[in-house]
């Protein structure tokens, strides 16, 4: 129940990114709202939750860009891969160290896709652009955590309490 | 154990989607029906929250028109602001009929080789350029369309779904469009950036070229028909070591700006 709660509130909220982004001119700062449900569901409800989330988040991530097809299931897979090992090594105690990794992560999926672009298929026209974002999207992307975490914490209470 | 088995299989599907990345055809394929499953559900969401959508722009125009009201006149504000509200309505609507106007007169010109569509969405991630607009499959809209608005090129279709298709843009970094220097016997190749400005590349140094110069397809690329007019050259510079010379594009279009788009059905 919890799991396709998260699921589909990422969804809906990676939807909605992508219908308003065609309205607002936001260029410099796209927040990966997939990143929060990751790390939320990898830390908190373990390790096939946070598969099946990182899995199902990525394929939609691909059908709403232009990423070459396999790439952000590749990244996102991988941040879920740390984040199982970092587990016992990574305390989150609120919403700010939540938000923390989150950006962490997103400067990690940056540079996952960069080696993954250069050593698989030598692309080198990207490099600029992808570096150019990485630090603003991993700065919004944690401070978008922040909300979300808040988010998840209200469903868990509301709807949630019960299970 | 059972947490050995979801990393054994979370490596699996790593591997996996490594091949799909380097495009091997068993594993592309395979995707490829997953990805079509999943996206015929995309379109409709997207349609659906682009309403609601409609509103949170109209409302956020309308706040920052509010914001210059009030400097104007404090003591007629209220009065201000229902007026404010009735008069941006008018030039909106003005604009978007002028816009519905050139397309529809664009669209009727050449009915059977044009379809109107409206953007719905935008890439989610910033390291690409690509559009989503309203109509696919069903519309018959296939992979590699030309997409136009009156003032130029837009880009190319690359995945249909049933409802929904995602175009790369011009500016996307893998794009590039074969074009002319209008009026003049230069040719080259029109790449993106990832930003605002487009590279003409493979323009050599003693070619005619110049600040201001129009830049059209030259169709040899069998994707882009002949004469769309895509951009104005906005620097040359002939210094840089080679035999190229460097030039900026910008492009006709304001791709943040998009709302309706003719998709050139291929001959």
């Amino acid at each position: 129940m919890k799991i396709s709660l998260y699921i589909l509130t990422g969804i809906i909220l990676l939807t909605i990114e992508s219908s308003l982004l065609s309205f607002f001119p936001v260029e410099f700062f796209k927040p990966d709202l997939g990143m929060p449900f990751v790390i939320y569901t990898t830390f908190f409800l373990g390790p096939l939750p946070g598969f099946i989330t990182s899995l199902l988040i990525s394929i939609f991530q691909e059908i709403l860009s232009n990423a070459p097809h396999g790439s952000i299931i590749f990244t996102k897979l991988s941040i879920f891969l740390l984040a199982t090992f970092m587990k016992s090594k990574l305390y989150i105690d609120s919403k700010y160290s939540f938000s923390y990794i989150c950006g962490g992560s997103a400067v990690v999926e940056s540079f996952l896709f960069l080696a993954l672009s250069v050593l698989s298929k030598g692309e080198t026209s990207n490099i600029i652009n992808v570096i150019f974002y990485t630090i603003p999207n991993a700065i919004f992307t944690g401070f978008v955590s922040i909300f979300i975490f808040s988010l998840i914490e209200s469903l868990n209470t509301k709807l949630l309490s019960k299970e | 154990m059972k947490t050995s088995i979801i990393i054994i299989t979370a490596v699996l599907v790593l591997a996996f989607s490594f091949f799909i990345f380097t495009n091997t055809s068993l594993f592309v394929n395979a995707y490829a029906k997953v990805r079509c499953n999943i996206g015929e559900v995309a379109g409709p969401a997207l349609k659906l929250i682009g309403k609601p959508a409609n509103l949170v722009k109209y409302l956020f125009e309308t706040y920052v028109n509010l914001l210059d009201a009030k400097k104007e006149n404090v003591e007629l504000k209220k009065k201000l602001d229902v007026l404010q509200l009735e008069n941006q309505k008018i030039p909106e609507l003005d604009n978007e009929n002028k816009r519905l106007k050139s397309i529809l007169h664009i669209a009727e010109q050449n009915p059977n080789k044009m379809i109107a569509a409206r953007v719905i969405g935008e890439d989610i991630k910033n390291w690409f350029r690509c559009i989503i607009i309203d109509k696919g499959r069903d519309a018959g809209v296939t992979e590699k369309m030309p997409i136009i608005t009156p003032k130029g090129l837009v880009g190319q279709a690359v995945e249909i779904n049933k409802w929904h298709s995602k175009v790369m843009i011009v500016n996307d970094t893998n794009s590039s469009v074969d074009v002319y220097i209008e009026g003049k016997n230069s040719r080259g190749v029109l790449e993106g950036t990832g930003k605002t400005t487009l590279k003409l590349k493979y323009v050599l140094k003693n070619d005619e070229a110049a600040i201001g110069d129009k830049l059209i397809t030259s169709g040899k690329d069998s994707i882009y028909p002949k004469g769309l007019p895509t951009g104005i050259i906005i620097t040359v510079n002939r210094n840089n070591p080679g035999i190229f010379a460097d030039i900026d594009v910008m492009p006709f279009n304001n791709f943040k700006r998009l709302d309706e788009v003719l998709i050139i059905k291929k001959r």
